[in-house]
C-alpha cells in the first residue's frame, strides 16, 4: 500500500518511522513549508509533492498530520478521492465536522482512523486490560494527569483555540477518551481552567470532573502551564477490588545527570520514555494492518467523536460555570 | 500542665498519647472512654488511666483536653470541658452541623478557654515550605491546585467513620477539611463556590455513606482547586493513603507529597505487607506544642475555631451541591 503524509511537524515526524516499520511504501510528503517537507523526505527516503491534490492521486492511504482546523476539509477531499484516511487527533473541532468526516468516509467506502495514540501506550493498555479482566473490580474513581509546556507549532496554531481547540481538545482529549474506554458513557462534566502564561489567549491548565452513567467518576488534569521540557503523565484507577497506580515521574528507566548548559527542548512535548516500541509506531502499524487486511480498528472514529463531545461539554461548563450533560453519542 | 484525652473513639488518640509523653513539663492524666472494653484495652496498651466517664476525667482537673470522640459527639464533649474551664484541642471535622459548631464556640468564649482545631498538616514542614515559596513569590500568582487526600476505607480502624449518625457523612466529612484548611491558609482567601460529585460506588451496601468524592472549590480571588477525598485506596495498600498537592502558578508549578518520607518494609510481621513506614516529620507533635504554647501565652492558637468552622462549612456544602447537582455559592449556604 502506498502512503502519503500531509504535514511536516512533530506528528509527521512521529508517524513516518511507523510507516517504514510497517513495511508501507511511503511515496511522498506534502507540507505548507516545502523546506520542512524536504528535510523529512530526505530523512525517510521519500519525496516532496507539490500539492495535496497531487499526493492524493499517488497514494492508497493519506496520513493527515495537520492542524486540527484542516482535518475536515482534507478528510472530505481524501474521501472524495476514495483514499483511506489516517487523521491526527482530535477528530475535529465540532461534533458536526466530526460526524461529516465519518459519514463522508463511510459513503466513499474508505476507512477512517483517528490517531488516538494514548490507546497504544503500553502502560495505558496494560491498565485497561487489568480493568477489563476484573482485577480491580467495578471502577470507583479515576485520576488522570497530563501536564506539559505550551507546544509551539507552525504559526503558533496550538495557541490559537480556533485552530487547535485549545487544551481541552488538543491535549486532554487523550484522557477523556481513555476514561471513556475504561468507564463507559459520561453523564456530566464540570470544568475549571485558567490562563497562567500570558499573553497566550487560552486556558493552559484545567481540572475537569467527569461523572459516568455507571456512577463512577474521574478527575482529569491537563496543563500547558509547565516550564519548557516538562512532560508528566499519571493515572490512578481505583475499583471495588483494587487499585492501579502509575506515574511517569517514577518509571523513567534512565536518569541522565549531565553537565549541560542548555538542554534541547522539542517544539511539542511528547510523553515518550524508553520502550520496546514507540507507541506512535505501534499505532501506525495497527492502522496499516487493519486497513490492509480489512480488520477493525482498536479505536473507532465514534470513540474519537465521543472524546470530542466530552471536551466540548467541558468547554461549555467553563462558559456556564455549571455541570454540563453530555448529549447523544451512541 | 495537665492534659487528658476525651474519648478514644478517634484513632489519632493513640498518636497523641505518644506526643504528649514527649513533652517534659506536661502530665498526661489519662483518657476517658465510655466504651469499657476499648478503654481497658488502650489503658493496658498505653499504661495510662482510663476514666470510665468524661465527668470523671474532668473531675481530675485537667488544664486542657484533646477531644477524640466521634464527630457527632464533639459538641457535647467540648461544652462539658469548657464549662469546667478546660482548654480544648478538637479533632476534625469540628462538628457535624454549623449549629453545633457555633454552640461549641459560644461555650469556649463564655468560659474564656482556648479552642484549637486539630489540623496537623498546618505544622508539616513540607507544607510549610510550600507556604513560604508562595509568600516569597516563587510561583508568582497562584492559579490552581490539584489536591489529593484519599485513603483506605477507615472502617477497619473504627466503624463509626462510616456511620452517618456518628461521623456526619463519609469520605467528604473525613478528608475534605484538611485540604480546604491548607488552601485557605495558602491563598489567604475564603472559598466562594463549591461543586462536589459524591458517590458510594466503592463499597456499595457495605457502608451507608459516600465513599468517593471529587470536590471543586473556587476562592474569592479566582483560584480553583480540586480535592479528591475518596476512600479509594484498597485495604491492602501499604499505608492509609496520601496528602498531595500540585500548585500551578504564573511561574510554573510545584508538587508536594507530605508523606513521601517512608521506608518500604516487606515483612509478614509489619502492619501491612509491604508497609510504608514513616521516617519524616511528625506534625502532630508540633500541633500539640502550639496548643500548649497558646494556653501558656494566653493567646489564640494558630489554628482557630474559625478555621475549623470554615472547613466544616465547605464539607457540608459538598452534600448540598451533590444533591442539587450544581455549584453552591457558599455565602448562600446556611
Amino acid at each position: 500500500m502506498r502512503i502519503g503524509i500531509v504535514g511536516a511537524g512533530s506528528m509527521a515526524r512521529a508517524h513516518a518511522p511507523g510507516w517504514i516499520a510497517a513495511g508501507a511504501e511511503l511515496v511522498g510528503i506534502v507540507a505548507k513549508h516545502r523546506s520542512s517537507a524536504a528535510v523529512l523526505a530526505e530523512q525517510f527516503g521519500t519525496r516532496v509533492f507539490d500539492s495535496y491534490k497531487d499526493l492524493l492521486t499517488a497514494v492508497d492511504v493519506i496520513d493527515l498530520c495537520v492542524p486540527t482546523d484542516l482535518h475536515k476539509t482534507m478528510t472530505m477531499q481524501a474521501a472524495a478521492a476514495r483514499k483511506h484516511v489516517i487523521c491526527e487527533k482530535p477528530l475535529a473541532l465540532t461534533i458536526k465536522d466530526g460526524q461529516a468526516m465519518i459519514d463522508a468516509c463511510k459513503e466513499a467506502g474508505v476507512r477512517l482512523f483517528i490517531a488516538m495514540v494514548l490507546r497504544f501506550f503500553p502502560q495505558y493498555q496494560a491498565a485497561q486490560k487489568a480493568v477489563v479482566a476484573g482485577q480491580i473490580g467495578d471502577l470507583g474513581v479515576l485520576r488522570l494527569k497530563r501536564v506539559s509546556y505550551q507546544p509551539s507549532g507552525d504559526d503558533a496554531w496550538f495557541a490559537n483555540e480556533a485552530r487547535s481547540g485549545g487544551l481541552l481538545l488538543d491535549l486532554m482529549v487523550h484522557d477523556f477518551d481513555y476514561a471513556s474506554w475504561l468507564a463507559g458513557k459520561v453523564e456530566r462534566v464540570f470544568a475549571k481552567s485558567v490562563r497562567s502564561k500570558k499573553p497566550n489567549a487560552q486556558g493552559d491548565y484545567a481540572l475537569v470532573t467527569l461523572r459516568f452513567k455507571n456512577g463512577c467518576m474521574a478527575l482529569i488534569e491537563g496543563g500547558w502551564a509547565y516550564p519548557l521540557g516538562v512532560f508528566r503523565t499519571a493515572f490512578d484507577i481505583a475499583g471495588r477490588k483494587g487499585l492501579i497506580e502509575w506515574n511517569s515521574d517514577s518509571t523513567e528507566t534512565i536518569h541522565p545527570f549531565l553537565e549541560s548548559t542548555s538542554p534541547e527542548v522539542a517544539r511539542v512535548g511528547l510523553p515518550l520514555t524508553v520502550l520496546s516500541e514507540d507507541p506512535y509506531t505501534s499505532e501506525i502499524k495497527h492502522a496499516f494492518d487493519a486497513i490492509k487486511n480489512n480488520k477493525p480498528f482498536a479505536v473507532t472514529p465514534q470513540d474519537a467523536l465521543e472524546a470530542v463531545r466530552i471536551a466540548l461539554a467541558a468547554r461549555d461548563s467553563l462558559k456556564t460555570g455549571k455541570p454540563v450533560y453530555v448529549e447523544g453519542g451512541d | 500542665m495537665r492534659i487528658g484525652i476525651m474519648s478514644f473513639a478517634h484513632l489519632h488518640a493513640e498518636a497523641y498519647i505518644a506526643n504528649i509523653r514527649k513533652l517534659s513539663d506536661i502530665e498526661l492524666i489519662g483518657f476517658s472512654d465510655t466504651d469499657q472494653e476499648r478503654g481497658e484495652h488502650f489503658s493496658e496498651v498505653f499504661k495510662t488511666k482510663c476514666f470510665q466517664s468524661h465527668e470523671g476525667l474532668l473531675d481530675a482537673k485537667p488544664d486542657a483536653v484533646i477531644i477524640c470522640s466521634e464527630n457527632a459527639n464533639h459538641r457535647e464533649h467540648v461544652v462539658m470541658a469548657a464549662r469546667e474551664g478546660v482548654h480544648v484541642l478538637c479533632e476534625k471535622p469540628i462538628a457535624v452541623s454549623l449549629e453545633d459548631a457555633k454552640i461549641m464556640r459560644d461555650a469556649c468564649q463564655k468560659a474564656g478557654v482556648n479552642f484549637m482545631t486539630a489540623f496537623p498538616m498546618r505544622f508539616d514542614p513540607s507544607i510549610i515550605v510550600v507556604k513560604e515559596m508562595l509568600e516569597q513569590g516563587k510561583l508568582g500568582k497562584l492559579y490552581a491546585v490539584n489536591g489529593i487526600n484519599h485513603s483506605e476505607l477507615p472502617k477497619k480502624h473504627r466503624l463509626w467513620f462510616t456511620q452517618k449518625a456518628l461521623a456526619g457523612g463519609g469520605a467528604v466529612m473525613d478528608h475534605t477539611v484538611h485540604l480546604v484548611d491548607l488552601l485557605r491558609w495558602y491563598t489567604g482567601h475564603e472559598i466562594t463556590e463549591v461543586y462536589a460529585e459524591i458517590s458510594n460506588v466503592l463499597y456499595p451496601g457495605e457502608v451507608d455513606v459516600e465513599t468517593v468524592g471529587l470536590v471543586t472549590v473556587t476562592f474569592e480571588n479566582g483560584v480553583f482547586a480540586s480535592i479528591d477525598c475518596s476512600w479509594s485506596r484498597p485495604n491492602n495498600y501499604p499505608r492509609w493513603g496520601h496528602l498531595q498537592m500540585e500548585l500551578i502558578g504564573e511561574k510554573g508549578a510545584v508538587s508536594v507529597d507530605a508523606f513521601a518520607q517512608y521506608l518500604t518494609v516487606y515483612s509478614e510481621l509489619a502492619p501491612r505487607d509491604p508497609s510504608w513506614s514513616a521516617w519524616g516529620a511528625d506534625p502532630n507533635q508540633t500541633m500539640i506544642e502550639e496548643f500548649i504554647a497558646s494556653i501558656k501565652e494566653k493567646r489564640e492558637p494558630r489554628v482557630s475555631w474559625s478555621d475549623g468552622f470554615a472547613a466544616l462549612k465547605v464539607a457540608l456544602a459538598c452534600y448540598e451541591s451533590a444533591q442539587r447537582k450544581e455549584p453552591i455559592r457558599l455565602k448562600d449556604f446556611k
